[in-house]
């Protein structure tokens, strides 16, 4: 799930970044002090799960995990991701520095969906629906990432049809492994710890 | 405030739990050991992640396409993979001149990876490998070895010519037998050097191919990392609440 670099144009990498940046503060702005050392676990989740890989077709994809990020970090999301995906760019070479901002909005903002959709139902609803809620938060991560780079994609004249359904073919099944990962993760902090769902917005 | 001591009563009504992690139950101690109790629980995630990651060795991967070439008997053999060796198949080949940034020819690999083409003409190459979602490399094979390719035939034919213009000049059969023999032995040591550089040729892009996979070295720096920035983070944030 991450552009190269050399394939977007600047207006779009501008805008990826710009986004990315809006999101970031807004994340800082919600981090308090008991939050930082969870945003940076989570951070070196995302950080490692993008080197698990399955296999698929002509292509293959990896985890994500931004789903999970996400729905218990809320817009915290984006100052994670921010960090797991510069050290991926330093590190591993994966995407890059001048695509940054578009990676970190394309993986962050689907996250904070999942947050908006699905954190009430994580934490009020009773076992089966916290499962369920978990599940479609991981699957809408993994999904709406996809959605986004093709979007991204598409700026650089490739056909939005076909790219799209490329992109969301190949993560279906990241999607399904995404989302029983979030849903066994969500259930165990909610079993062990239940306040680290809440998310002070 | 409020809020945490909500909290702290909460998880304080919960014996289970404190007995799962070891927590005290002192007031004190348990309000500061309460933030980082929590993310004990996601540690198992990021070690169980980690542990996936080492069981599934040799699995296919997306992120990063590498481009290998390399120019012979006036062909160019390009091969796309991704980061831990799986082919790029199907993918676009763009092949420009380095010098001059124009395209020359294009063409998609095969399922191995492998895409061919006769060299064009005599310039630097730049190899652009778009694999499908967005990745993409390149690489660039240099002016020398493109001639060294070409070259063989260039180079042989003037040397021919040479040759031909010294035997009109000086009718010396003797000299000619020398040169044509000498022209044989190049072939023959050519062709039977690119028959024992072939292995080497194959462990070379296999290195290069382990070395493009991250390491462990890589991995764990980089969780070391993050909890240095957050170690700064948290420092600041003390330093303002104080």
């Amino acid at each position: 799930m991450h552009i190269s670099e050399g394939i977007l144009s600047t207006p779009v990498l501008t805008a990826g970044a710009a986004l990315a940046m809006g999101g970031v503060a807004l994340g800082l702005k919600r981090m308090d002090y008991e939050k930082i050392p969870e945003v940076a676990v989570l951070s070196s989740a995302f950080f490692v799960a993008s080197l698990i890989h399955v296999p698929l077709g002509p292509t293959s994809v990896h985890l994500v995990l931004n789903g999970l990020v996400g729905v218990l970090l809320g817009w915290m999301a984006f100052p994670s991701i921010l960090v797991a995906l510069a050290l991926q760019a330093l590190l591993f070479q994966f995407g890059g520095f001048t695509v940054l901002g578009v990676n970190t909005f394309n993986m962050a903002a689907p996250a904070v969906a999942s947050y908006y959709l699905f954190n009430l139902l994580v934490r009020r609803g009773n076992r089966a629906v916290t499962a369920v809620a978990a599940f479609l938060s991981g699957a809408l991560g993994v999904g709406g990432g996809a959605f986004l780079i093709a979007l991204s994609l598409v700026t650089t004249g490739e056909e939005f049809l076909s790219v799209a359904r490329l992109v969301f073919l190949a993560h279906l099944p990241v999607m399904l492994i995404e989302g029983i990962i979030t849903s066994f993760c969500v259930l165990f902090l909610k079993k062990v710890k239940p306040e680290i769902l809440e998310v002070g917005m | 405030m409020k809020k945490s001591e909500v909290r702290s009563q909460k998880s304080g009504g919960t014996p289970k739990n404190q007995r799962f992690f070891g927590a005290e139950d002192s007031g004190t101690v348990h309000e500061k050991l309460k933030g980082f109790r929590g993310w004990q629980a996601s540690i198992v995630v990021c070690i169980l992640l980690l542990t996936a990651y080492c069981l599934l060795p040799s699995t296919a991967s997306a992120h990063r396409v590498n481009v290998y070439a390399y120019a012979e008997d006036g062909k160019v053999f390009v091969e796309g993979y991704f980061v831990d060796g799986t082919k790029a198949m199907n993918s676009l080949v763009e092949v420009f001149d380095a010098e001059t940034g124009q395209k020359l020819l294009e063409g998609k690999t095969n399922k191995e990876g492998l895409f061919s083409f006769r060299i064009p003409r005599l310039t630097a190459l730049r190899l652009v490998l778009t694999a499908s979602m967005g990745h993409k490399n390149d690489y660039i094979i240099s002016r020398e070895e493109v001639a060294e390719a070409l070259g063989q035939s260039g180079v042989n034919s003037q040397e021919a010519e040479v040759s031909k213009q010294r035997t009109g000049q000086n009718d010396e059969v003797a000299a000619e037998r020398v040169v044509v023999s000498s022209k044989e032995i190049e072939r023959v040591v050519t062709k039977v050097l690119d028959r024992k550089l072939q292995p080497i040729k194959n462990i070379l892009l296999k290195m290069q191919q382990e070395a493009s996979r991250p390491g462990m070295t890589e991995i764990i720096g980089g969780i070391g990392y993050i909890m240095g920035i957050m170690g700064i983070v948290l420092y600041f944030k003390s330093r303002r609440n104080t």
